[in-house]
């Protein structure tokens, strides 16, 4: 595991809403887990098609990325790829750093 | 809600996602609109007539009533609200149907800011540039809901064309007032508009009256007369009552509808003739054809594009401005110093069933005002004024919750917001009140800064 950080850029009018939107995507992180165990695939993609369609808006492309590659593995049915891409994603929940600044600032 | 705000306008957000919701909301409130949010097609429906807003966000994939089913009853209550479609999946064949149901714009997850706007301010301007359009012909039916207001944008951008309307409503809706509107905003105002009630003439005169007739064609018939259809020549003629029409006559008109000619009772030879036809009738048209006494053929010809004129107990929010209104304009017409109703009037004529509409709404006005002596009218004499009517059936549980939910989002705009009056209005004590607001998902909050 690396532990170096990883800052985004991201919208300061989206400054309020950040730390809300990250910890649903920890709780994300938790709830992949326990449904992989009960092999619940209908919520795991659920879970992956919502977190491909904010991930992004948010500024945060990778976790729309993530949400792609768990929804189209959970319709497969293949746990490796959800453990790894749900890996993977608490990784990356923990480096993030966002850094609020208008892009013509940046 | 600052005048910024206002000036922006009103968005409704429909997503089951928070996240979304929470995101999409930032962006438009930045931006100056006022975001309204929901997480499913249903909240929106009722919020639709609540927050009025001038466009809809709504997702596609959603659990019960998905984006697509949204979208068509959005586009058959308010054919004019602009709905931009917002997928996850950007699967071609969604989009080509949306577009094919009449989205403004369809838009793939996850939302990027600019697009999201760019898109709102197009659709929003599109609305307002509409609005301005409008004003002069709005004015001719007096009104503020937004069932009202969309019938008239609806009705303005079809006199703009040369097609057939037809109205259709019951007796004293305002049909007569709204063709002649059509009229006045078509490119054939300047010439003239004929209005004839087919149900009102006898049937072997209803013949030479529309379609004229020579000097000596029948018994009587001492000079050459033109016909309302040759009256009317480049402009407009309203038949009101179509229903009511012989079917001898049915056949006759199709034949002029068809032949864009005349041919006057006892002339030999036809005469061309430019006119715009508009109808209407109270009665169930279809129903009439089914029965075989109207021609299937003729209804099809005049039924191009069908305007329903809705009852006034189906737009209850305008009767306040109906009644300060006629009492304007019967003050004006007496010479007479201007009335009002007291509150508790206004509160009974507000729940009243009004099966005359508008013209019976007229007749009780003039009534109460010429015999009221002071400055303000009783509940007393409106109840006087309206003696005698029957009451309105509603005895199904559909019909009667579809009614509660109407008449409290009448009650609380007319209250703006104000629960305590909305209640008493109602006849109910606050608690209870507040109960059915909750029963049909109703905050009235939103009716406090939403007086538009």
């Amino acid at each position: 595991m690396n532990d170096t950080t990883i800052p985004v850029a991201i919208d300061p009018d989206l400054k309020d809403l950040i730390p809300g939107f990250l910890a649903n995507r920890r709780r994300d992180v938790e709830s992949l887990r326990s449904l992989l165990l009960q092999r619940d695939y209908v919520a795991i993609r659920l879970i992956g098609h919502s977190m491909k369609g904010a991930g992004g808006g948010y500024g945060f492309d990778p976790i729309t990325d993530y949400g792609d590659r768990i929804e189209k593995a959970a319709l497969e049915g293949t746990d490796e790829v959800i453990l790894a891409a749900t890996a993977e994603l608490a990784d990356y929940l923990e480096r993030v750093r966002p850094v609020f600044a208008n892009p013509a600032n940046e | 809600m600052d005048e910024m705000t206002n000036r922006a306008g009103t968005v409704l957000l429909v997503d089951d996602d928070h996240d979304i919701l929470r995101l999409l909301s930032a962006w438009l409130s930045n931006a100056g609109y006022t975001p309204r949010v929901v997480s499913s097609g249903a909240e929106a429906l009722t919020q639709l007539s609540i927050a009025r807003p001038d466009v809809v966000i709504t997702d596609l994939c959603m659990e019960g009533m998905d984006g697509m089913a949204l979208l068509t009853q959005v586009q058959a209550l308010y054919p004019l609200l602009p709905v931009i479609m917002l997928s996850g999946q950007a699967q071609i064949s969604d989009a080509v149907k949306a577009t094919h149901l009449g989205t403004a714009a369809f838009l793939t997850k996850p939302p990027q800011k600019e697009q999201v706007l760019s898109e709102v301010e197009a659709q929003v301007a599109i609305a307002r540039n509409r609005q301005i359009e409008s004003g002069v012909f709005g004015a001719t039916i007096i009104h503020r809901s937004a069932r009202i207001r969309e019938l008239l944008e609806e009705a303005e951008l079809l006199a703009a064309g040369d097609i057939s309307i037809f109205i259709s409503g019951d007796t004293g809706t305002g049909k007569e007032i709204l063709a002649r509107a059509i009229h006045g905003a078509s490119p054939r105002r300047e010439q003239a508009f004929i209005g004839v009630n087919c149900g009102a003439i006898p049937e072997q005169l209803l013949e030479s009256e529309l379609f004229g007739h020579e000097k000596g064609a029948f018994t009587g018939a001492n000079s050459r007369h033109e016909g309302l259809f040759l009256a009317a020549h480049g402009g407009t003629l309203f038949l009101d009552e179509i229903g009511d029409m012989p079917l001898s006559l049915q056949v006759k008109l199709l034949r002029v509808l068809q032949d864009l000619e005349v041919r006057p009772v006892g002339a030999t030879k036809g005469i061309a003739v430019d006119v715009r036809i508009i109808s209407a009738t109270h009665h169930d048209l279809e129903s009439l054809v089914k029965a075989g006494e109207f021609r299937e053929d003729l209804y099809y010809r005049l039924h191009v594009v069908p305007i329903r004129l809705p009852g006034l107990a189906e737009r209850r929010e305008d009767i306040p401005v109906l009644l300060e209104h006629f009492l304007g304009k019967y003050a004006e017409k007496t010479g007479t110093r201007l009335k009002r109703f007291a509150t508790e009037a206004t509160d009974y004529l507000l729940s009243t069933a009004w099966p005359g509409n508008v013209r019976q709404l007229v007749n009780v006005v003039e009534q109460c005002a010429t015999l009221t002596k002071g400055e303000v009218i009783s509940l007393v004499m409106a109840q006087r004024a309206l003696r005698g009517e029957p009451g309105r059936l509603q005895t199904l549980k559909d019909a009667r919750d579809s009614f509660e939910k109407n008449y409290l989002i009448g009650v609380l705009r007319v209250a703006h917001g104000n629960v305590a009056t909305a209640a008493r209005i109602a006849g109910r004590n606050r608690t209870e009140f507040y109960k059915l607001l909750e029963l049909h998902r109703i905050e009235a909050a939103q009716f406090r800064a939403d007086s538009r």
